[in-house]
């Protein structure tokens, strides 16, 4: 564990453009570092690169037609960007949801939790320098790929859910690959722990490396397993239920220290508690009874007045804030999105480490640019 | 002319070029190969499309390399930048002077081989130093950087290891080393020094997981960010060549060189068991690379200084201790 | 006691009467909202600050007549969101909020380029997603294309 220095001269201090073309910088991230031989003097994360404008584009949008915006925020969770918006839109204007149609979304949402955790569990081994379980991450993600893809039509920027329900029902088939795919990832996590979780180099270049202090987190306000690493068990499916998450069984898995082991830890036994919820939902789906309700019209408009809707994504709580005039374009777009405040949390933590070590605690931070940059 | 045909100028200059055809032949092989293995470590088939199970592959990319322009940044070191590509190689093909193919394919049977070998891949260190520093870029001067420190770190077990063996034979010279195992191998005798050797020749060549000077998801591609081309080719062709070398000096020194084990050849000539061995050590460093996370630079420092200069001192020590009593 | 209810009743003490308005029914997604004048913000933050919240989400809304802030607030405990709201006139300046959480230098920094509301004192005034050389704003509802403009009155009623 490297010690945080003294400010050294100045005359010692250089400066490390890492990024926005840096193989470990995960999209369009720029940060500069003010270095001293290795250690980390300062850092300044630079953002803006992805920005599409996405809140003035709610602005001059129907709701319906925002709906595929919401999935290239954080286009690793796109489906469940979709489920909080078809959610928060819902709240908003009061629409029903047919029963099946709500098993179908939470299974959806799941499975793309999954699929994000997936992702970040392969990369953040490779920020570490192992090539391998990348490889085998991205294998079982292709399953999921390939589930979600049959029922929405897309592998990356889904635009599923719709207010009333979601586009098109599962079949027989959804279900039997999903239960298959269940029971693959579970004989994976033993391949998973004995190649990354037990391997020695790995515990020792996570363990105490890039540690949040819950008061830190506080400060930055930082959401998802970041936090939950932290011991602060707040989870927006357990704090604030919204579709059926009240009635299902789950865990929120917590850390202790906050370090990069402990979001580690977190993440792959978020997995395992998604795979419970997908397999009760399964078991309890009902037949019949529509997966759309096919009285919202699409020119909608909620009544005036605002909602805030927050929802857990797989980097933390998600916000949905629209102000609405009473006409089908909302007045106000807002997208509170996780990534803004746990990249914002490096600005402390990677004072005094080492580049090496700024690469694995932002890989484990897990963030995604284009989220932050809407 | 007779004369000449016997001399060891003749001798030496015939042993140049089949060395050079081999050193590259090898390399090339070497890549085919680490590009096959990591494939079916992570359930890919690798290179298949050129040639037969895309043997050919590593010459297509060979040829690309060459039509490939050669960018020398602005603000980089007119003479320094270069060089270093053809330093870094150089000490490289002095290695197989020395090496013991079989009883009579050495091509200069010195006797302070051992020694030289390891006098030369110090050398690369310099190359790679000057490499890094000449691109001025800081990517490849923290690269150049970090592999100095790192070299000069796990030469010194190394050395020890492999002094452990030299005191047993009392010789610096391969053939005299090869000889000594013919009915038990030293790895047998020495297990700590064979390991020890392994993991510092792993970090000598710079690769995982010691692969910090160019660990490519921090330093881009570290010390030879900057290059392109057949210069960066010559980096590449180079680390090939330097696992070939450190593999064969284990093979010989630890695992009976061109022998059998036990004093059985099974009639295999030596020469195959020479390059079976060291082909199989190649494999096992690959296997490594593709399993483990690389460790960050002060922790690969701690191990050296802290864990196997102490090891590798005492086990000097023990050896030499037996070695007078018995 | 939750540390919501705590914090919810120093507003109180603080505010005057009125300026509280609870949503037990939860529906627009906060428990409580408070209208907090610009002269008293860093003060009712500060109360935030020590309930144990986090400054989750910060807001700007543009309307013709007032320009408003709306500050979403969350303890970690089960429907503990709330907002403190300020409305000011477009060219006010606001105080900043950074010296109290460090989320909200980043906040603001946002919503001063988006929307063009200054802060007062703020310690690092760049732009965070826009070019660091626009000098536009463009959630204003004078930006570019727009469905209306309206009067905050219009919306809340």
């Amino acid at each position: 564990m490297p010690k945080p220095i003294a400010p050294p001269a100045v005359d010692r201090v250089y400066t490390l453009n890492l990024g926005p073309q840096h193989p470990s910088t995960h999209g369009v991230l720029r940060v500069l570092l003010d270095l001293d031989g290795e250690f980390i003097v300062k850092a300044d994360p630079v953002l803006g690169y992805g920005h599409r404008g996405h809140e003035k584009m709610g602005e001059n949008r129907t709701y319906k037609q925002f709906m595929p915006n919401t999935s290239r925020m954080d286009y690793l969770s796109g489906l469940l960007f979709n489920h909080g918006f078809a959610l928060a839109v819902e709240k908003f204007a009061g629409i029903d949801v047919p029963l099946r149609a709500k098993y179908i979304r939470t299974i959806c949402a799941e499975l793309n939790r999954i699929s994000s955790h997936l992702l970040w569990f392969g990369t953040y081994v490779m920020d570490l320098g192992g090539f391998t379980p990348f490889l085998y991450a991205f294998d079982d993600r292709e399953n999921i790929l390939d589930i979600l893809d049959r029922v929405t039509g897309s592998r990356l920027t889904y635009s599923y859910c719709r207010f009333g329900g979601v586009c098109q029902d599962v079949d027989e088939t959804f279900l039997e690959m999903t239960k298959t795919f269940i029971d693959r990832l579970r004989s994976r996590f033993s391949d998973y722990h004995n190649l990354v979780t037990k391997n020695i180099i790995f515990i020792h270049r996570t363990r105490n490396v890039g540690v949040i202090h819950p008061e830190q987190a506080r400060q930055f306000g930082v959401t998802g397993p970041n936090l939950r690493a932290c011991g602060i068990p707040f989870d927006v499916r357990k704090m604030e239920p919204y579709e059926l998450y009240d009635q299902f069984d789950f865990e929120i898995p917590t850390g202790t220290n906050g370090d990069a082991l402990d979001r580690y830890n977190v993440r792959l036994e978020e997995m395992e508690q998604s795979c419970r919820i997908i397999e009760q939902a399964l078991a309890r789906m009902p037949k019949g009874g529509g997966y759309l309700n096919r009285s919202v019209s699409s020119r909608l408009t909620p009544p005036k007045g605002e909602v805030y809707f927050a929802f857990e994504s797989a980097r933390g709580l998600t916000a949905y804030y629209l102000v609405s005039d009473g006409s089908p374009h909302p007045y106000r777009c807002h997208i509170r999105v996780p990534s803004f405040s746990n990249l914002h949390v490096l600005v402390d933590v990677l004072r005094g480490t080492m580049v090496a070590d700024a690469i694995s605690i932002l890989g484990s931070i897990d963030v995604v640019i284009p989220e932050i940059d809407r | 002319m007779g004369s000449f045909m016997a001399s060891e100028w003749f001798r030496l200059i015939v042993g140049l070029v089949i060395v050079l055809a081999f050193s590259q032949l090898n390399a090339l092989f070497l890549v085919w190969l680490e590009r096959k293995v990591a494939g079916h470590i992570q359930l890919r088939i690798g290179p298949k499309e050129v040639g037969p199970f895309g043997l050919l592959q590593t010459i297509a990319d060979g040829i690309k390399l060459v039509g490939k322009e050669l960018i020398t940044p602005r603000s980089a070191d007119n003479k320094l930048f270069p060089v270093a590509p053809v330093l870094v190689f150089m000490p490289v093909l002095v290695g197989f002077l020395v090496l013991p193919f079989a009883p009579h394919l050495i091509i200069r049977d010195m006797n302070v081989g051992v020694l030289l070998i390891f006098a030369f891949s110090a050398f690369t260190v310099l190359a790679i130093l000057a490499g890094g520093w000449s691109s001025n870029n800081k990517y490849a001067l923290l690269g150049a950087i970090r592999s100095v420190a790192q070299n000069v770190a796990y030469e010194i077990p190394l050395l020890l290891a492999v002094l452990s063996v030299v005191l047993m034979v009392n010789s610096l010279q391969f053939s005299e080393i090869v000889k000594a195992q013919g009915r038990v191998w030293f790895v047998f005798v020495q297990p700590v020094a064979a390991l020890i050797y392994l993991i510092c020749a792993t970090a000598e060549t710079n690769r995982a997981p010691f692969d910090i000077p160019e660990a490519e998801s921090e330093l881009v591609a570290g010390f030879h960010t900057e290059f392109s081309g057949m210069r960066f080719g010559l980096f590449f062709l180079a680390e090939y060549t330097n696992m070939f070398i450190v593999s064969a000096v284990a093979t010989s020194l630890f695992f009976g060189g061109w022998q059998g084990p036990f004093g059985f050849d099974l009639g295999i000539p030596g020469i195959v068991w020479f390059l079976a061995k060291t082909y199989v050590l190649i494999f096992v460093i690959m296997w490594v690379r593709w399993t483990f996370p690389r460790l960050r630079f002060d922790q690969l420092m701690n191990l050296s200084w802290k864990f196997m200069i102490p090891l590798s001192l005492a086990n000097l020590i023990v050896t030499a201790i037996v070695l007078k009593l018995i | 006691m939750g540390k919501k209810e705590l914090i919810l009743q120093k507003l109180r003490e603080m505010l005057p009467e009125g300026a509280v308005i609870q949503h037990d029914a939860y529906t627009s997604g906060v428990a409580f909202v408070a209208r907090v004048p610009v002269s008293g913000i860093v003060e009712a933050a500060e109360v935030c600050d020590r309930g144990g919240a986090y400054l989750e989400s910060m807001t700007g809304l543009d309307f013709e007549d007032t320009a408003e802030i709306v500050y979403h607030m969350n303890v970690y405990e089960p429907k503990s969101r709330f907002s403190l709201r300020v409305l000011f006139p477009h060219d006010e300046k606001i105080p900043t909020l950074s010296g109290i959480f460090s989320s909200a230098v980043w906040l603001e920094r946002e919503v001063r380029e988006f929307l063009g509301f200054d802060f007062l004192d703020h310690p690092d005034p760049r732009n965070l997603l826009l070019p660091e050389d626009a000098d536009f704003h463009p959630l204003r509802k004078t930006f570019g294309k727009i469905a209306a403009y309206r009067k905050r009155e219009e919306i809340y009623a």
